[in-house]
């Protein structure tokens, strides 16, 4: 089996054995950053959501982003594939690189973009259309070569969802579970061959089983992929992820406005035993506050 | 604020302390029974040790439900795992005393050496400082007294060879060497209990630092 990653300004398809011989062992931070952000901050109409923001994310593992509600992890995971571009009088300052390339020079397409990094959101989302169509429909759009009955089968198998589904692909989408929903939409960002999947609160809307499943999922998708998660719950990240980022809210230096900052990010291992910075210590113990 | 966990955990780590309360006083019943040759204070000593065990279970319990209901982490998780270890090394301290307290039994009627006596209740006083510092260590987050632990321990070690070697310096006779062998034992006990004392301060120390790192290294002294 081959994926497709990138190398250079070219794509070409590396073995899973020659990616699990460059990171198998490999110290996460050691690894490419697939995202290098460097002092960014993100405005609404002048309102300061997030800022001061400065990281990596790393390639082939999963990078969670934690904090309470309003610190801007949410608005941060959205300028990976410009979807603050949708929102009107939002601006961001500072650099995206992907892959050492800037995100937001004028030259970079947002759709292309947001073909390379896919984004699943917390509510699933499918199309009011059949489960094949579903899955069929950005490879259809973007004219990507291959058989689409082939492409179609392998984002669902990737997605731990072909066994379920393989015998109603041309039934309604929305007939499936919630659970099963959520896995349509990896599977659908999966069929355009992405190189990063955002998700954003991808479990908070399941049942536990279904939680359980979407983070399997992770494990085997970080083989292949990058993978981004913001999510409220601590455990989820504490299981799934290598690194994580910790985010909270302060007052802006401008006095009054509060603004989302990040206040510690580390391997998880390190942030969920002996986190270095005090906040970071309060939240993942629950003395938030 | 997680107002019934912060309970929990305090609760659990008042039980601990308990724990080692009931462990002093097994501790001084041994060294006291050893010293006076008290064969009925060795068998409540003996008996008294259900006592320990029964609060090693509870804390032990109490530890095992916080970790499946309330998933610790960060310096919760650092002070659930602390307490682990120190509960059982409490337990075993109680279990040393109650070897001291059977070989009391078997040596009656056998004749002591005075000098060696005074040897053993310098030993159990330093082992019950000790106890006493890992205790307020921990309770007080002190690395610093819980380091100071090492230098105790030196003290009671030196106690220890003195008694040996006063005890290889012993008559022939039958009954003094029997006496003499089974003493062995009971300055190793002592010993040990001092050991197990630098083992919570090393736990404390793991506690506050988030390190864990041994005040010596038995095998690379």
């Amino acid at each position: 089996m081959t994926v497709m990653v990138e190398r250079g300004s070219t794509i070409e398809p590396m073995s899973l054995a020659e990616i699990a011989k460059e990171h198998g062992d490999e110290e996460v931070v050691n690894r490419e950053a697939v995202f290098q952000v460097n002092d960014l901050a993100v405005s609404y109409s002048g309102n300061v959501a997030i800022r001061d923001v400065t990281l990596s994310v790393y390639r082939n593992a999963v990078t969670a982003f934690i904090g309470p509600s309003g610190c801007g992890k949410s608005t941060l995971i959205r300028c990976f594939d410009r979807m603050n571009d949708l929102v009107p009088g939002a601006k961001v300052e500072g650099d995206v690189l992907y892959h050492g390339k800037d995100l937001y020079a004028p030259d970079v397409d947002p759709v292309e973009v947001r073909r390379r990094i896919g984004m699943v959101f917390q509510k699933p989302n499918p199309f009011p259309k059949s489960i094949y169509d579903n899955i069929a429909f950005g490879p259809r759009v973007l004219g990507l070569k291959g058989n689409l009955d082939e492409r179609v089968e392998q984002a669902l198998q990737q997605a731990a969802l072909w066994d379920e589904v393989k015998d109603r692909l041309k039934e309604s989408a929305l007939g499936l579970s919630g659970g099963q929903q959520q896995r349509l939409c990896i599977a659908r960002c999966l069929a355009v061959e992405p190189d990063v999947i955002l998700m954003d609160e991808p479990a908070s809307a399941l049942d536990p089983i279904s939680t359980t499943r979407i983070e399997d999922l992770m494990h085997e998708l970080k083989r292949e992929y990058t993978i981004v998660i913001v999510t409220h719950n601590m455990q989820q990240a504490a299981r799934v992820a290598d690194m994580t980022a910790f985010f909270s809210v302060e007052v802006g230096a401008d006095g009054g406005r509060r603004n989302g900052i990040l206040v510690e990010y580390d391997k998880t291992a390190k942030i969920f035993t002996t986190p270095a910075d005090k906040r970071t210590e309060d939240y993942v113990t629950g003395r938030f506050g | 604020m997680r107002i019934s966990f912060q309970e929990e955990l305090d609760e659990l780590e008042r039980m601990l302390h308990a724990e080692g309360e009931l462990v002093l006083r097994s501790l001084r019943g041994a060294v006291e029974a050893v010293c006076a040759q008290d064969v009925e204070l060795a068998d409540e000593v003996i008996a008294f040790d259900d006592d320990i065990d029964t609060q090693y279970f509870e804390v032990e319990q109490g530890i095992e439900l916080l970790l499946a209901r309330q998933t610790p982490v960060a310096s919760d998780l650092r002070l659930v795992l602390a307490m682990l270890k120190d509960n059982l090394h409490l337990e075993r301290m109680g279990d040393l005393c109650v070897t001291i307290a059977k070989l009391t039994k078997l040596t009656k009627g056998l004749p002591p050496e005075e000098t060696l006596l005074d040897g053993f209740r310098e030993m159990g006083e330093r082992a019950e400082q000790m106890i006493r510092v890992a205790l307020r260590s921990l309770e007080q987050r002190d690395r610093i007294a819980a380091e100071s632990l090492l230098e105790l321990d030196e003290l009671i070690d030196r106690a220890n060879r003195r008694i040996v070697n006063r005890l290889l310096e012993m008559g022939h006779e039958l009954e003094q060497r029997e006496w003499g062998l089974r003493m062995i034992l009971v300055s190793r006990c002592l010993e040990r209990i001092g050991d197990h004392a630098v083992d919570i301060g090393e736990q404390t120390a793991y506690l506050v630092t988030g390190e864990f790192r041994e005040f010596t290294d038995a095998s690379h002294p």
